[in-house]
C-alpha cells in the first residue's frame, strides 16, 4: 500500500489557490492572502465547497482533504507560505516578532552553511495566519452521538451546545531557546499539548566541542497561540428515549478562541482526533485514547423560521403541496392529529404559526405581525394538549403556566450571576419565546398584577425593565397563545358572555381570535371519546386517523417557506375590508349583550389573519377569500355562542340563513343573489355550505325564490 | 472442535483471543471487526445451551475480593449513568499477526508505539444495583457457593490488593451474610416493638423483609459495552451483564497522582472511580431483566386459573387485615399493585393507576403506615418511601442532575428501576414556604404523577425520562400536590395487624404479583366492548365533569381486575364489579 503522494498534492493546494475563481469572477484565495500579507486577517479559510466546485481537482483529492484533514491543514499552510505575496500596505514594522523576525533571517543568510537540522527555522514560526479548512456548507450536521471511532481524523461537523469552557491559555507551538555556549538559536517544535525541554544545547558546534552547552527558553522569542478549550453536550432533540446525552471536548485555536460561552447553540465543523498520551496515562496510551475536536469553524445556531435551511427534497415537498388546492386544512388537520376534531381551532392555531409580516412604518412605529390567540373553554376540551402541539411544532417555543409564572417570571428578571457576582438580565418566558411562540396555560388563574406584565408584550412586543440600576428594553417578538377556563370554571350560560369570559377588554382586545370552545352534552362526542378510550386500551396505540398526517419536519418547513412571503392588500380590497369591519361594528351595538370588543384591533386582526392566510398561499397580494376566511374564522371562535342563542330564540340554521340572505338582498335592494355572494355572507355567519344548499332547497319548494338550475344563483320572488 | 482453548469460564480473554484470530483467517478485515460481535454465538451457547450460567458468578462486594481478575463474572443492575463513549486500540499489529485488545483493559502484548492499529470505541455504563430492593429479594439473589470455586487463588489476590481503610470494615461486615441479615433483622425487630403493638406478631422471617435501601452489599460496577447498537440499553434499565471482570493492580496506586497539566476540562470521570470500588466489567452479553426474570415460581406450583384465584383471595384477605378491615381500600391496592404502564399515547400513560390513601395523619400512620410499609417490602421486589415536609423538599433535590465539574449524573430520589413501587408520606407536611428547589421539586412530583415522567436537569435543558413506578400517596385529605389516579378515603374498622404468612405463602403471593402483572395479553371481546361504551356513554351524560381521564381509569381498573382472576379478556362481572368499586369510593368521597 503506497501513502498518497504529498509532494503532487501540495502542488494541487498551490493550483488550486493560485488559479481559484470564485462566482464574482475574482480571485478569491490571492486576494485573501494578499489581505493576510498586509496583516488584516490572520487566517485563510479553505471552503471545501470551493474545492468542490473546481473541476480541476478529482474526487480522489476532495475525499483526501476530508478523510486526513490535518496533514492537508498543514499542506495548505505549505503552500501558502510559497505563494505569500509581498506586502502592498507599507505598517509600522515595531512588533517584537518583526524585529526577531528580520534579525533572523539575517542571521541565517550569514549561517547558511551550518546545515544544522534543529538550528533550521521551522516554518510555524515564521507564519501569522492559521489555515482552516471549512466543511461543506450542506454537509449533514452530525450529533455527538454518531460520532465514533471511525470517524477519527476525518472532518466532521457536529451541533451541540457548549456547556463548559476554560479560560484563553497561551499555547506555545515553537519553542525558542539560546545556547549559553554556542549562542546559537535552537527551535522545538511543540505538538502536543506537554513537551520535554531541552536542556542541553544538540548543536553540531557544541556536540563536537562537547561543551554540553545550557539551553535558556526565550519566552519572547517563542510562538505562542491562543488556546481555549470547551465542552460540547448533545442537543436535547438528538438524545433518543431513555439515554444520557454525551459530550465531547473541543479545542480552540488561535482567533476562534472566545467564540463560544456556556449555553451557546453551535454548530462546529473541525477534525475529530484523538489524543495522545504522555507521563503516566502513556502507559495506558496503548488503550485507552481520549479525543477532541480541533475546530475549524464555528456558526452559532438561531432557531428561528427564517433561518430553517431547507434539506433534501423539502423543497419539492413544499412545491407539490403548494400545487395541492387543499393546503390549508391538509396543514390545519396535520396540526395535533390525535386530538379529535376542533378543525376550525386548528386553522386558527396554523395561522398563528405562519403569522403575518411585521409592518415598520416611516415614522419608525411598528405593526405588530404576530397573531394573538386565547382559547378559553371548558375542561377537559384538550386546550392544554394543543397548546404543547403547537409548542413541538414551533421551532421556537415556550411552555408555561399562568399558575406558575410571575410578572416577572413572564418578562425578565434582574439577578445575581452566583459565579461572577455581577448583576445579569435574565429573560422570562415571553423574553425567551423572541420570534417565536409563548403558550400560557390556565391565564385565568394568573394574579391580575402578573398580567397587566403581558400587556406591553402583546401590543410593542418589548419588554422594559428598570431595576437595579439596569434600564434596558428587550425584545419579546412573540406570539402569545393562551388557554383559560371560563369564569366559573365551566361555561354558564345563564350568565352573560362577558361575565364568562371575565378577561379585562384591554387584555381582550389585544387578542386576534378569542375562540370559545364549549363541552356540550352531546351523545355522538360522548360515543366517540369512549370509543377512542376503549381502543387505546384494547390495541395499545391511538385509533387510525383516517387520513395521513403530514410529518412534522415538512409541516415546520412549510411554515418556515410561507413565512418568508410579505403579502401587501391590494387598493380595491380596503372598500371590502371597511364594510366588513363597520359591519361588525354595527351589528355588535345592535345586540343586547355584545360577545365582543370590536375596536381598531379587531381591523388589524382581519388584516392579519388575511396576510397570513396568502402567506400560506405563497401569494403575493391579498385575496377577497382570505378576508374571506378571516372573517368566518372570526364568526366560528363564537359560534358555540351564538347557536346556543339562536336555539333559545327558537331560530334554526335553516330559517337563519334564509334571513339572512333576505337582510343582505334588501340591502342591496336586489332581487337576484350569485351563490358565491350568498356563500360568503352565511360563511362569515359560521354556515356550511351543506345547510346553504338545504336551505336554498327548502325555500325554493315554498317558492320563496328560484335557483337556477347550474350556477345556483337565487332571485326571489316578488311578493 | 471445542478444545480446551474455549474455557469461557477461567479464561475468557483466551477464548476471545483464538475467535478473534479465526475472524482474521477467515479473510475478515480487522477494521471492519469493530462493532462486530465475533465472540457472542460462543459464549451465548456456553451460557445458556450449556448451563454455564449457573457456574458464572455474581460480582458483589461479597466476593469482589475472591474473584480473580479476568475471569468471567455476572452483574445484575440498574443503569444509573452512561458515560462517554472510551477509545481504544482495538486491533493492532503484533509483527505480523493481529491482536485484539476486545475486553480488556490492558493489552496482554507490548504494543510498539509504530504498530499499525486501529481505534475501537466502547461505550461505558455506570451501574448501580438496582434502588430500594428489598432483603427477601437479595436474599434470593445473592447464591453464596460462587465463592468456593475460586478459594485456591483468594489468599493471592488479598495480599496484591490494597484496600482502602474505610471500606474494610463494611466488607468484612458483609463478608458473613448470615452474620449481617440476623443483626439486621434484630434491629429491625426492636423498631417495629418500638412503635407498634401488633410488634409480638411479627415472625422472624417477616423481618427480613425489612429493607434498607443503601447497605454495604451495594457496590456500582462499571461496565464496559462493546457490541449492539447504542440504543437498545436505557437509563434505569434492569440488565444483567456477563463479561470479563478485570482489575489492574497497576493501575491503582497511580490514580490518585492526577497530572497538573489536566484541568478542570480534562477531568476523567474514571479517576473518580477506583477500581477497588468500582470494579470493571468488560461485558460480553448483556440481557434485559424484566421482574418475570427475577422471580423464580415457587417449587410445586403449577399455574392454573383456580390457584391464581386461591392466591389471590388469600392476599386479599391479608391485604384487608393490613389495611384494619377496609375491604374496599384493599382491593384498590391490589389493583395498584398490579398496574403497570403498558404503552404511552402521547401524553397519556396508559395503564398507570397511581393511589391516594387519604384519612391518615400523624396519629395513625404509627398504627398503619408501618403495617403497610411493612407489606409493601414483602410483596415487591423494589420499593422505596419518600416522606414529604417542607424541609426535605427544600433540600432534597428529586429529579437526578448533571454535575459538569465531575461529569457525572447525581442520582435523585425519583431515579428509580422500571416497576418501583414508591409510597410518598405526606402526613409529614406542614404549612411553610418553599424556595426554589422546593418549587421545582413539586413541579417535577406533579409531573411524575400525571406523565409518569421525571425532567433530568441537565442545566442548558432537561431531558424527560419515562417512568414506571406504582405510586402510593398517603395523605391527610386528598393531595393536591401530588394528583394521584385515584383518591380513596381509608375507613379502618380496627387496628392494622402485620401481614402474617409463612414463607411459602409468601413466595407464592411474590410469584402472583410479579406474573400477573408482566401479564401483556388481555382483550376485550365486541359485545363487552358494546357494553362498556354504552355504561361510558351513559355515565357522561349523568356527569358532565367526567373526562377521557376516568374513562381511562375505568377501563385500566376492569383490565387489572380482570388479570387479577388470570383472566385473558374482560368479563362482565369483572367489569360490574369495577363499577361497583367507583361507586363505592364515590360515596366515601362525599
Amino acid at each position: 500500500m503506497t501513502g498518497p503522494d504529498f509532494e503532487a498534492d501540495k502542488a494541487l493546494c498551490k493550483d488550486f489557490i493560485n488559479n481559484f475563481i470564485d462566482i464574482h469572477g475574482e480571485p478569491k484565495y490571492l486576494n485573501i492572502l494578499q489581505d493576510v500579507a498586509n496583516r488584516k486577517y490572520c487566517s485563510v479559510d479553505i471552503d471545501l465547497d470551493d474545492l468542490l466546485s473546481n473541476e480541476d481537482l478529482d474526487d480522489g483529492f476532495l475525499e483526501r482533504v476530508r478523510m486526513n484533514t490535518r496533514r492537508y491543514v498543514s499542506l495548505f499552510a505549505e503552500a501558502i507560505d510559497d505563494l505569500l505575496p509581498e506586502p502592498t500596505e507599507v505598517f509600522p514594522r515595531d512588533d517584537d516578532h518583526d524585529i526577531l523576525m528580520t534579525q533572523r533571517s539575517e542571521e541565517n543568510t550569514e549561517n547558511s552553511d551550518t546545515a544544522d537540522p534543529l538550528q533550521k527555522m521551522p516554518p510555524e514560526i515564521k507564519r501569522f495566519f492559521a489555515v482552516h479548512i471549512k466543511a461543506f456548507s450542506k454537509e449533514r450536521t452530525f450529533s455527538i452521538r454518531e460520532v465514533k471511532a471511525s470517524y477519527i481524523g476525518q472532518l466532521v461537523k457536529i451541533s451541540g451546545i457548549i456547556t463548559r469552557c476554560m479560560d484563553v491559555k497561551p499555547l506555545m507551538q515553537v519553542g525558542v531557546y539560546t545556547c549559553e555556549e554556542c549562542g546559537f538559536e535552537i527551535y522545538q517544535e511543540v505538538t502536543a499539548r506537554v513537551f520535554m525541554p531541552l536542556f542541553e544545547c544538540p548543536s553540531v558546534r557544541c556536540k563536537t566541542n562537547n561543551s554540553k552547552g545550557n539551553l535558556i527558553l526565550q519566552l519572547r522569542a517563542s510562538k505562542f497561540l491562543k488556546f481555549q478549550e470547551a465542552k460540547i453536550q448533545e442537543l436535547s432533540e438528538h438524545v433518543p428515549k431513555g439515554h444520557i446525552p454525551r459530550t465531547m471536548t473541543v479545542h480552540l485555536r488561535g482567533d476562534l478562541t472566545r467564540k463560544v460561552g456556556p449555553g451557546d447553540l453551535v454548530e462546529i465543523s473541525g477534525i475529530f482526533l484523538p489524543i495522545p498520551y504522555v507521563g503516566y496515562r502513556a502507559m495506558r496510551a496503548g488503550l485507552v485514547a481520549d479525543t477532541y475536536l480541533e475546530a475549524m469553524s464555528i456558526t452559532h445556531f438561531k432557531k428561528r423560521y427564517e433561518d430553517h435551511v431547507l434539506r433534501g427534497d423539502e423543497q419539492e415537498q413544499i412545491d407539490r403541496l403548494a400545487e395541492d388546492g387543499d393546503i390549508y386544512s391538509k396543514l390545519a388537520r396535520s396540526l395535533a392529529p390525535e386530538i379529535f376534531g376542533h378543525e376550525d381551532v386548528k386553522k386558527a392555531l396554523l395561522l398563528l404559526l405562519v403569522g403575518a409580516p411585521t409592518k415598520k412604518l416611516k415614522d419608525g412605529m411598528k405593526i405588530r405581525g404576530d397573531l394573538h390567540i386565547c382559547l378559553m373553554g371548558d375542561p377537559g376540551v384538550a386546550k392544554s394538549q394543543l397548546l404543547k402541539h403547537i409548542i413541538n411544532v414551533a421551532p421556537r417555543g415556550v411552555y408555561t403556566t399562568g399558575k406558575g409564572s410571575s410578572g416577572v417570571g413572564l418578562t425578565a428578571a434582574v439577578q445575581r450571576d452566583p459565579v461572577t457576582n455581577e448583576m445579569v438580565l435574565e429573560g422570562g418566558a415571553l423574553v425567551l419565546a423572541d420570534m417565536g411562540i409563548c403558550a400560557i396555560d390556565e391565564f385565568d388563574k394568573m394574579e391580575e398584577a402578573d398580567r397587566t406584565a403581558i400587556h406591553e408584550v402583546m401590543e410593542q412586543q418589548t419588554v422594559s425593565i428598570a431595576k437595579a440600576g439596569i434600564t434596558t428594553s428587550l425584545n419579546a417578538r412573540t406570539s402569545v397563545l393562551a388557554a383559560a377556563n371560563p369564569a366559573w370554571g365551566r361555561y354558564n350560560p345563564r350568565r352573560t358572555p362577558a361575565e364568562n369570559i371575565n378577561l379585562p377588554p384591554a387584555l381582550l382586545s389585544r387578542f386576534d381570535l378569542l375562540w370559545l370552545i364549549l363541552d356540550r352534552a352531546d351523545m355522538d362526542s360522548d360515543l366517540e371519546m369512549a370509543r377512542h378510550v376503549i381502543h387505546v386500551h384494547q390495541k395499545l396505540e391511538p385509533p387510525p386517523l383516517g387520513f395521513a398526517p403530514l410529518e412534522p419536519t415538512i409541516l415546520r418547513a412549510y411554515i418556515s417557506a410561507a413565512r418568508k412571503s410579505s403579502p401587501s392588500v391590494p387598493k380595491e380590497l380596503t372598500e371590502y375590508i371597511a364594510t366588513a369591519y363597520s359591519g361588525i361594528r354595527q351589528e355588535e351595538a345592535k345586540a343586547d349583550a355584545p360577545h365582543s370588543y370590536t375596536t381598531v384591533r379587531t381591523l388589524l386582526s382581519i388584516l392579519r389573519i388575511s396576510m397570513a392566510l396568502a402567506r400560506l398561499r405563497f401569494a403575493d397580494t391579498v385575496g377577497q377569500s382570505d378576508v374571506d376566511e378571516a372573517l368566518r374564522l372570526m364568526q366560528m371562535s363564537k359560534f358555540s355562542l351564538y347557536s346556543d342563542e339562536k336555539r333559545q330564540a327558537g331560530l334554526d340554521a335553516i330559517s337563519d340563513i334564509y334571513s339572512i340572505l333576505r337582510d343582505e338582498a334588501a340591502r342591496m335592494s336586489s332581487t337576484d343573489i350569485r351563490y358565491a355572494q350568498a356563500l360568503n355572507w352565511i360563511s362569515r355567519k359560521g354556515y356550511s355550505e351543506a345547510q346553504l344548499k338545504e336551505c336554498l332547497e327548502e325555500y325554493a319548494s315554498l317558492n320563496v325564490w328560484q335557483i337556477h338550475p347550474n350556477t345556483f344563483d337565487i332571485r326571489f320572488i316578488d311578493v | 472442535m471445542v478444545g480446551p482453548a474455549f474455557d469461557c469460564l477461567a479464561n475468557p480473554l483466551g477464548s476471545v483471543r483464538v475467535l478473534f484470530e479465526k475472524a482474521i483467517e477467515s479473510g475478515r478485515n480487522p477494521a471492519s471487526l469493530s462493532r462486530a460481535d465475533f465472540t457472542g454465538e460462543v459464549f451465548r451457547r456456553f451460557l445458556f445451551e450449556e448451563g454455564g450460567l449457573s457456574h458464572v458468578p455474581i460480582l458483589d462486594s461479597v466476593n469482589l475480593l475472591g474473584i480473580p481478575p479476568n475471569s468471567l463474572v455476572r452483574f445484575v443492575g440498574m443503569v444509573q449513568d452512561m458515560f462517554d463513549d472510551e477509545y481504544y486500540v482495538g486491533a493492532f499489529k503484533d509483527g505480523s499477526t493481529w491482536r485484539t485488545n476486545k475486553y480488556t483493559d490492558v493489552s496482554s502484548l507490548p504494543m510498539g508505539p509504530s504498530s499499525e492499529m486501529h481505534l475501537w470505541d466502547r461505550r461505558l455504563l455506570y451501574c448501580v444495583p438496582v434502588p430500594g430492593q428489598n432483603s427477601w429479594f437479595k436474599a434470593a439473589f445473592t447464591p453464596i457457593n460462587s465463592l468456593r470455586g475460586h478459594s485456591s487463588v483468594v489468599s493471592h489476590q488479598r495480599e496484591k490488593r490494597p484496600r482502602e481503610p474505610d471500606s474494610m470494615d463494611l466488607e468484612v461486615d458483609g463478608s458473613d451474610p448470615d452474620l449481617a441479615l440476623s443483626s439486621h433483622a434484630k434491629k429491625t425487630r426492636e423498631e417495629g416493638s418500638s412503635c407498634s403493638q401488633s410488634s409480638e406478631a411479627l415472625e422472624s422471617n417477616l423481618a427480613d423483609c425489612m429493607s434498607s435501601n443503601f447497605d454495604s452489599s451495594s457496590l456500582p460496577c462499571l461496565v464496559k459495552i462493546y457490541d449492539g447498537p447504542d440504543v437498545d440499553i436505557k437509563l434505569n434499565d434492569i440488565f444483567e451483564f456477563i463479561g470479563v471482570f478485570t482489575f489492574d493492580p497497576e493501575l491503582v496506586n497511580h490514580n490518585s497522582n492526577h497530572d497538573e497539566l489536566s484541568d478542570a476540562l480534562c477531568e476523567d470521570v474514571l479517576a473518580h472511580l477506583p477500581p477497588s470500588k468500582v470494579p470493571r466489567l468488560q461485558c460480553i452479553i448483556s440481557r434485559r431483566l424484566a421482574l418475570l426474570d427475577l422471580i423464580s415460581t415457587p417449587l410445586g406450583l403449577q399455574p392454573g386459573q383456580e390457584l391464581v384465584k386461591g392466591i389471590r383471595e388469600a392476599l386479599l384477605q391479608s391485604l384487608t387485615s393490613v389495611l384494619g378491615n377496609d375491604g374496599l381500600a384493599a382491593k384498590y391496592l391490589l389493583l395498584h399493585f398490579l398496574s403497570q404502564i403498558h404503552t404511552r399515547i402521547e401524553p397519556v400513560a396508559v395503564g398507570k393507576l397511581s393511589l391516594n390513601l387519604t384519612g391518615f395523619n400523624k396519629k395513625n400512620m404509627g398504627l398503619f403506615g408501618k403495617s403497610l410499609d411493612n407489606a409493601i417490602q414483602c410483596l415487591l421486589p423494589f420499593s422505596d418511601s419518600i416522606p414529604l415536609s417542607i424541609e426535605y423538599l427544600n433540600t432534597t433535590s428529586l429529579a437526578p442532575k448533571k454535575n459538569y465539574q465531575t461529569n457525572r449524573l447525581v442520582t435523585g430520589a425519583l431515579q428509580l428501576a422500571q416497576g418501583t413501587h414508591l409510597t410518598i408520606d405526606e402526613t409529614e407536611l406542614k404549612a411553610g414556604t418553599l424556595n426554589a428547589t422546593g418549587v421545582d421539586n413539586i413541579r417535577i412530583l406533579k409531573q411524575f404523577l400525571d406523565f409518569q415522567r421525571v425532567e433530568y436537569e441537565f442545566e442548558y435543558y432537561k431531558v424527560a425520562m419515562d417512568t414506571d413506578v406504582q405510586v402510593l400517596v398517603l395523605s391527610e385529605a386528598k393531595s393536591n400536590i401530588l394528583p394521584a389516579d385515584l383518591v380513596l378515603p381509608f375507613r379502618p374498622v380496627e387496628v392494622g395487624s402485620y401481614l402474617n404468612a409463612s414463607s411459602s405463602e409468601l413466595e407464592a403471593w411474590r410469584w402472583y404479583l410479579s406474573t400477573l402483572r408482566s401479564h401483556r395479553y388481555h382483550t376485550i371481546d365486541p359485545a363487552m366492548q358494546k357494553v362498556v361504551q354504552d355504561d361510558m356513554v351513559a355515565a357522561r351524560q349523568a356527569d358532565r365533569s367526567l373526562g377521557t381521564e376516568e374513562l381511562s381509569r375505568w377501563l385500566a381498573m376492569a383490565r387489572l381486575m380482570s388479570i387479577s382472576y388470570g383472566e385473558n379478556s374482560l368479563k362482565p362481572e369483572h367489569w360490574q364489579m369495577v363499577k361497583e368499586m367507583e361507586k363505592l369510593r364515590k360515596e366515601r368521597l362525599v
